[in-house]
Parts: C-alpha cells; sequence; structure tokens
C-alpha cells in the first residue's frame, strides 16, 4: 500500500545519518518503523534483552549505562541508541532508560541490516558503533596520507619538457642527450607518437651487461610501448601506476600528445617535508637567535602537514623532532662553549615533547640524568652552566621557561643516577598527591642527548618496580580519572563556564588528557617502556594489560579528537590568534559533533573500566 | 448531545462543541444522532437499549454479524472482540480517522479514511492504510479548506464500497481508536448500514474522552480548547503533526493512546477497560 508518512519522513530527513538518503528512500524507512512512548524511568533496554530494534529519540530523552551503573550517554532528540546490542550477539550490553517521558521510532533489525548494506554512508555512520570504534579516517578523510597526492595533478609536476630521440638514434647519443639533459630517461618518439622509452637501467642491463655496440639503435634495446598516464590524472594514480608496473619513469601523455615524463623523484619532491629540511637548518644553527627564526617557520609546516592530511599523530612527531633537533643543537653549543662534560649525562625530555605529542612550540618539560661518577663540589659548577644555557637557549627558540620549574637547570631535576632511582622509588613507595603528580611528568621521559644505556639504567628498575606495585598503579589510575570527557552534556555539548571561553570545548583536558593517562596508567602495569600514547596503546594490546578492542578503541577516539582539535589551531593560526584548545561546538558538523560524542563515550567507557580494574569505587 | 452547528464553523468547532458538551454534562449524553432507520431494522432497532443492557455488546455483535450478509461485515463480526479484562499491550487496536464533507453522518459523505494498528503497545507504520474515497457529489467548499481534499483529488479514488472491505478487515479483532471517536464511530457505522444493511457495532477507545477522564473528569474546570489533539499532545510532549490529514490524525492519536495508557499503568499495564468509553 503507498501511504505517505511525511510528518515522519520530513523528521527522518532532520536527523543524521539519515538525512543523507534520498526521500524516497526515507518514505520506506517511515514504513518500517513502529512506535513506542515510554513514560520517564521506563526501562527500554535491559542487558541480555533480545535487542530487535534500532531505536530513534523522536522526542524526550534516554540515558545509557554500562551493567556497573555508569553513565555512557545521554540521547536526545534525533539520536540513535540500541545499535551496539544489535550487533553483539543481538543482545543487549547495557542498560537503556527513559530520562523524560519519550517517543520512540523503532527501526526493526532486519530492516536496518537492509538498510546498512544498501547505503554505504549508513554503514560508515553506525561502523563505529557497531564495532565499538570510530574509523580511522577523519570524515574529510585527512588522516590518510594518500590524500594529500590525490589531490596534485601530475601536470603540475612535470617540471620541463619531454627528452626525445628517434628509434633509429644511437644509445651513445643517447647516453649524452641524458648527460646534457640531466635526466635519467629517454622517451622514443616516432612521428610525434611515444613509441619506446629508454632509462639508466636500460643503459646498464641491456647495453653494457650485453656488451653491445655504442651505434646500437634505441629500437633494439628500448622499452616498447610503454604505459603512460594522463596529464590531468592525480599524482596518488601516477604513484599507483608505477608501483603496479614496478617502473621509476611513467610517460605523462596530454591527449595524444607526449607533455613529459614523471620520475618517482618528483613524487618524493612533492611529498617531501620541509620539516627535514627544518632539521638540518637548525642544526646549522650557531645561536638561539638563529634557531628561533628556523623555528618561526613551525606554525607554517602544521598547517602544510595538516593541509596535506597528516594525522595529529604525525604532526605530533614532526614537531617534537624539531624541538629534539633544537635541544640537540643547543647541547652541542653548550659543550662548544664550556668544554666536553666531566662526566657522562642524558639530557631527557619530559612531557609531550617526550611523548612525540608536541603539536606547537610549548612549555619545556626536561631533566638531566647524570652518571653516578658526578660529585657535586667538583662538577656542579659546569652542570648548573651548561644547564642553564641549554634552558635558556630552548627558552629563546620559544620553549618558555616552564612555569612548575620541571627543568634541567634547576636542581632537583638535575640528579646522578642513584638519586633518580631513589626519587622514583619514593613516588612509588609513597604516592602522596604532589609524587602522583611528579611521576604522571617523569614516567613520560625519553632521552634526547646523550649515551642510551645511562638512560635505560634508570628506565629499566624504574619500570619494574611501577609494575610490581598495585597500590601505585591504583592511585595513579585514580588520578587518571580526574580530567573526565564532558558527558554531562545534553543534546549539547557541556562546554567551558565563564571568561572568554564560555560555550566552548576544552577538547585537551577533556578528551586528549584523558586518554593519554588512561595509556600511561596501563602502560605502568604492563612495564611498557614507549611513551607516546598510541604506542602505549598498541604495546598495552600486545602485552593484554588492555583489551584490543579498548586499545584500538582508545586510539582511534584519541587521533580523531587530536585531528579535531588541530584543525582548531590551524585555523586560528590562519587567522593569526593565538591558539588554544578550546572548540566551540557550533564550528563542528553534526557529523563531528556525532563522533565527538562516540570518542568521548569511548573514554568514558575505558575510565570505569580502570576504576573497575582497581577498584576505585564510584568517581 | 452537542449543540447543532451550522456546518461551514467546521470540524474544529464541532470537536469544540462536543468537548464543551463533554465538559458541561457527562459523557453518556453524548449518544447518536438518532437517523431515521429503514422499516427492516425497526424491530431490532427498538430492542438496542435492550440488548445492550442484558446481553452486552458480544451477544450483540454476534446477533449483528447473523443478521449481515457474507462478506466483509460478516467476517468482520466473526473475528472474537478482545476482553475487557485483557492487559492493555496484549489487544490489538487501530487508531482511525476520517475526513467527510461534512459533520452529520446521515447527509454527508467520507472522504479520506486513515489508520494504523496498535500491536504489542507499538504503533506498526509498516500496516499503516490510507484511502480517499470517491463521493456521490461534489465536495463543499467550505469543508475542503479544512482537510484539503478537492473534487480533482478524488477523480480515481475508489468507491466506499471498495474502501470499507479493506477497512473492516483491518479492524477485524482490533479495537477502534479514534479523538473524539463519535465521528468515527457514526460514519463507519452509517457506511455499514448504507452498504450491508446492519449497523457497526464496536468497542471504542475515544482518547478525547479517556485524556478528560485523565484530567480529573466533570469536576475539573478546563481551559477551552484543551481536549483539542494537538492541544493534549503538546501537554503531553509529543511531537506537533498537521491536523486534518486522515493519517497524520490517526497516527497522533495512536501516539497519544499509548501515552494515555502508560499513563494509567502503574505497577502493571492498565486493562483494557480502563481505556474503553
Amino acid at each position: 500500500m503507498d501511504v505517505e508518512l511525511i510528518e515522519i519522513r520530513d523528521f527522518l530527513a532532520g536527523v543524521h545519518p539519515f538525512d543523507l538518503l534520498a526521500v524516497e528512500v526515507l518514505g520506506e524507512i517511515a514504513q518500517a518503523l513502529e512506535i513506542r512512548y515510554a513514560r520517564r524511568g521506563t526501562p527500554l533496554l535491559v542487558p541480555g534483552d533480545r535487542a530487535r530494534f534500532l531505536y530513534i529519540v523522536r522526542t524526550g530523552a534516554v540515558e545509557t549505562r554500562d551493567p556497573q551503573g555508569e553513565l555512557l550517554a545521554r540521547l536526545g532528540e534525533g539520536e540513535c541508541f540500541g545499535v551496539r546490542a544489535l550487533m553483539h550477539d543481538g543482545l543487549a550490553l547495557n542498560h537503556s532508560h527513559a530520562i523524560e517521558d519519550s517517543l520512540l521510532y523503532l527501526l526493526p533489525a532486519e530492516r536496518f541490516a537492509r538498510l546498512r548494506q544498501a547505503h554505504r554512508q549508513i554503514d560508515y555512520y553506525f561502523a563505529p558503533q557497531i564495532g565499538g570504534r570510530l574509523p580511522a579516517t577523519s570524515p574529510a578523510g585527512q588522516a590518510d596520507p594518500a590524500l594529500g597526492l590525490m589531490t596534485v595533478r601530475v601536470e603540475t609536476m612535470l617540471g620541463r619538457a619531454p627528452v626525445t630521440l628517434g628509434p633509429e638514434a644511437g644509445v651513445r647519443d643517447a647516453a649524452r642527450l641524458m648527460r646534457d639533459e640531466r635526466v635519467s630517461c629517454i622517451l622514443v618518439t616516432e612521428d610525434n607518437r611515444l613509441v619506446g622509452i629508454f632509462t639508466d637501467r636500460d643503459l646498464r642491463n641491456r647495453v653494457v651487461a650485453d656488451g653491445l655496440g655504442m651505434a646500437t639503435p634505441l629500437s633494439r634495446v628500448m622499452s616498447k610501448h610503454p604505459v603512460g598516464i594522463d596529464a590531468s590524472a592525480s599524482a596518488f594514480d601516477a604513484l599507483l601506476m608505477m608501483s603496479r608496473h614496478n617502473i621509476r619513469h611513467l610517460p605523462v601523455m596530454r591527449g595524444a600528445t607526449l607533455a613529459g615524463c614523471l620520475t618517482t623523484t618528483n613524487l618524493i619532491k612533492t611529498q617531501a617535508t620541509s620539516a627535514v629540511y627544518l632539521v638540518g637548518d637548525l642544526h646549522k644553527q650557531e645561536t638561539a637567535e638563529g634557531m628561533r627564526a628556523v623555528l618561526s617557520a613551525l606554525p607554517d609546516l602544521v598547517r602544510s602537514l595538516v593541509d596535506s592530511g597528516a594525522s595529529a599523530h604525525n604532526v605530533g612527531h614532526i614537531v617534537s623532532t624539531l624541538t629534539d633537533a633544537a635541544t640537540t643543537r643547543l647541547v652541542r653549543l653548550a659543550e662548544k662553549a664550556l668544554g666536553p662534560a666531566p662526566v657522562p649525562y642524558v639530557w631527557a625530555a619530559a612531557g609531550s615533547q617526550a611523548r612525540h605529542e608536541q603539536t606547537a612550540l610549548s612549555d619545556q618539560d626536561n631533566c638531566l640524568i647524570l652518571d653516578d661518577a658526578y660529585d657535586e663540589a667538583a662538577h656542579g659548577a659546569y652542570f648548573t652552566a651548561f644547564t642553564r644555557r641549554v634552558c635558556d637557549g630552548l627558552a629563546l627558540c620559544g620553549y618558555a621557561h616552564c612555569p612548575g620549574g620541571t627543568m634541567a637547570m634547576a636542581a632537583p631535576w638535575r640528579l646522578p643516577l642513584a638519586r633518580w632511582r631513589q626519587l622514583f622509588q619514593g613516588w612509588i613507595d609513597e604516592p602522596e598527591p604532589k609524587a602522583l603528580m611528579l611521576a604522571s611528568i617523569f614516567f613520560d621521559l625519553r632521552p634526547v642527548a646523550g649515551p642510551a644505556a645511562l638512560f635505560g639504567a634508570l628506565q629499566t628498575p624504574v619500570l619494574e618496580q611501577a609494575r610490581g606495585s598495585r597500590v601505585f598503579q591504583a592511585l595513579m589510575a585514580g588520578n587518571a580519572l580526574t580530567h573526565q570527557p564532558p558527558l554531562g552534556f545534553f543534546r549539547n555539548l557541556v562546554l567551558v563556564r565563564g571568561g572568554s571561553n564560555a560555550n566552548r570545548l576544552d577538547l585537551k583536558h577533556t578528551g586528549v588528557v584523558p586518554i593519554i593517562d588512561l595509556a600511561r596508567v596501563h602502560a605502568l602495569a604492563a612495564g611498557v617502556r614507549a611513551v607516546n600514547t598510541q604506542d602505549r596503546l598498541k604495546a598495552c594490546a600486545e602485552a593484554g594489560s588492555l583489551s584490543a578492542e579498548g586499545a584500538a578503541n582508545l586510539r582511534e577516539a584519541l587521533a580523531f579528537l587530536g585531528f579535531i582539535r588541530l584543525r582548531h589551531q590551524v585555523r586560528q593560526i590562519q587567522d593569526g590568534q593565538p591558539v588554544d584548545n578550546y572548540v566551540a561546538p557550533d564550528s563542528l558538523s553534526s557529523f563531528e559533533r556525532a563522533h565527538l560524542k562516540d570518542a568521548f563515550s569511548v573514554v568514558k567507557t575505558m575510565q570505569s573500566a580502570l576504576a573497575h580494574t582497581y577498584q576505585l569505587g564510584r568517581f | 448531545m452537542p449543540p447543532p452547528l451550522p456546518p461551514e464553523a467546521g470540524r474544529d468547532a464541532w470537536e469544540q462543541a462536543h468537548e464543551d458538551a463533554l465538559i458541561r454534562a457527562r459523557e453518556d449524553d453524548a449518544t447518536p444522532p438518532r437517523p431515521p432507520r429503514p422499516l427492516i431494522d425497526a424491530c431490532a432497532v427498538r430492542l438496542e437499549p435492550l440488548w445492550r443492557h442484558v446481553f452486552g455488546m458480544d451477544l450483540r455483535r454476534l446477533w449483528l454479524g447473523m443478521r449481515s450478509p457474507r462478506g466483509p461485515l460478516r467476517a468482520y463480526y466473526r473475528a472474537p472482540c478482545p476482553r475487557p479484562a485483557t492487559p492493555w499491550p496484549a489487544v490489538e487496536y487501530l487508531a482511525l480517522d476520517i475526513e467527510a464533507t461534512g459533520l452529520d453522518a446521515e447527509t454527508d459523505e467520507i472522504l479520506s479514511i486513515g489508520y494504523v494498528p496498535i500491536i504489542e503497545g507499538r504503533v506498526r507504520l509498516a500496516e499503516a492504510g490510507y484511502h480517499l474515497v470517491r463521493p456521490r457529489r461534489p465536495v463543499p467548499e467550505e469543508t475542503a479548506v479544512i482537510h484539503g481534499i478537492l473534487d480533482g483529488h478524488l477523480e480515481n479514488a475508489p468507491r466506499l464500497s471498495q474502501v470499507l472491505p479493506v477497512v473492516l478487515q483491518a479492524l477485524a479483532g482490533r479495537v477502534p481508536v479514534a479523538h473524539h471517536a463519535h465521528m468515527e464511530r457514526f460514519f463507519l457505522s452509517r457506511a455499514c448500514r448504507r452498504l450491508y444493511g446492519q449497523p457497526l457495532e464496536m468497542p471504542f477507545v475515544d482518547t478525547m474522552a479517556l485524556e478528560y477522564r485523565q484530567l480529573g473528569g466533570p469536576d475539573q474546570p478546563l481551559a477551552p480548547g484543551s481536549l483539542r489533539l494537538g492541544r493534549i499532545r503538546a501537554r503531553r510532549g509529543l511531537p506537533r503533526y498537521p491536523a486534518h490529514n486522515a493519517l497524520s490524525d490517526a497516527l497522533a492519536t495512536a501516539e497519544l493512546m499509548l501515552a494515555q495508557a502508560d499513563a494509567l499503568s502503574r505497577d502493571r499495564p492498565a486493562r483494557l477497560a480502563a481505556l474503553l468509553s
């Protein structure tokens, strides 16, 4: 029967992801729905219930809590629930109940499955909830490095007119032309048609190795009928074609005419990040001021990295590498000025630099680990001056002095190995609040300059002790729950109250930091050496201290939050504003908001799990 | 009895009048206007009040079924009527709404019928139905402005004789639900009488009467218009639907009944009897 349920269809048309579907499809969905009314307090799904429907809140509100009673999500008008239950053996995992009188649209499971099959956009939207995962790629696909190449057309990469010869030309003439034109291949043409290609490699393999004469015509040794690519194709397609045919030279055609030749070098140049050059530049500088000038390109670098599709993880790695380069250079310059160090030492980075998660010039966090041969009376003056030089140099470069004083130039953080061990031992044995705060800084430690063995001599026993102390882990776990995702949001996200950041969302403290803290605790429990949060989560999953699914969810949540945060910062850079972590929710698409909620709910779930593991009670 | 109204006052005014009547008097005052009946029915009709008192609805339905010609109406009467003691979610309902050329079941004609069933306490849209009905006379302008159905829409619409069997089939074994059910009750019964010679006798859930009772009945002062479908839905936090499309109204009524039935249920589901008028 042809029945038009206009008001229901129109409602669906305003609800993501159904808004992506054609009106006729929405009409069909409307006809498949059932409608249920639930008074406030009515349970809708209880763990173990057979899940038969996807629920869409029409009016009212619904809350989902895990079996421990922890709040996972609050859903308002236009939001869906019951998805995970549908996929998890068809049994509900969590409690869902109406917290307001609610009218609910119910899409039967079988119909939902068909919808997902028929419409990729629906599947794409729900897939993260079904698998409990966020998509690896961000909405616009920016996290995929290949996308940078997607947007570049082949013709823009051609540097010069094609270098050609006729098929009757000898190999010596070809070699001369290649030398003079400084190219690695000759395109062989006949009547302006491409008939072959002759490369450096052909010269070696087919001419010299086979002892052919210098006058051998190209027609005998060239590769005939080479594959080519159209000038309008993307660099990505070009790369794909080269790897598929295992070739390094790709003739480019503009229609029937030869436009040029693309080489792997062209492609590498396009991809080569200026970061590498910046590192080189830093190492050439003789003064901190010079390095500051080099580093002034950093915001632009971050911007172009984000534009060309780098993930937050990539950017963090590159920016931290630059900080490392600046640090190493300053350490060398200090040694040059003050003479070689009297005892071996390790300059170690702490905090975000150690984790490879810096995204801009941020405050410095570092310390110095000295060999046990260190003698305060004999060597103290040298290292005081040395660390002062490096820290001040970093400050000149733009890495401000740490307001909390965790810097190598502060005497408490410039210690011989044995003292460092005692310090860590103290934090682990007597984890008072201050100790926990310091532990969370110094357990993220990475050597930047100095012998790796010295650093290992500290890290190995300390990790061992931390791993053995469940009390310490439990207190660190409690600490890791101080920052919580804004799950109080309801229909909207809970925002920073007051001040200039009113109505904005603090992505760092409500999203990124909780994940970093979670990863640290799990890493300590598993004795994982890695400090980068993504690496830690991966290693924890491998070591089994974290479920593979939980780790994957957290990693993807972090990637997504990191991406949103970075993009926000890049926009601020473009607008010439100071960079911060406060994102206005209305600057996000509804798609991104939905994913943000997913990411937050992953964090919340994993925090609950951690609290449960360490019996922290309700927090 | 509601006061007589000029036809141009439209259905809202009519509903309003009924509502006023409800508030002023008791529900049982609002019995159908007595139509002139064919002779053949005269005997049964005279006995109607007695039937009702002595044998109740079931026996009367049995009797009417036996008197109905073979066909849709008899098939309808054959389907058992849910027992009033049944918990409400275990009963199947059919929320329905009728738009007509006017308000008088004797002279006016049905133009459209919309309905949607409620099964296991859930509105089932897959079984929703909407039918336009071609009347014998042109649609009067004064009602066309209300429901928006024009003669042009009805050119290819089926006659009532083709639509009624479908509606009766949808109704079989289900309790009809309507907002201000008198209209639907009269029009359907009149249609059955005209086409099959027998009235349609059925227990009805009237969401307007139900709301009136839930608001406290005759003891409670009510603002004018407060029993209108849209107003009640707004009060109960239900979404706003456009009025005067038979299917929209049927759907709106169905959702309202869910909310009302839920409100009547405390520790366990209310019984059907609590919903019936």
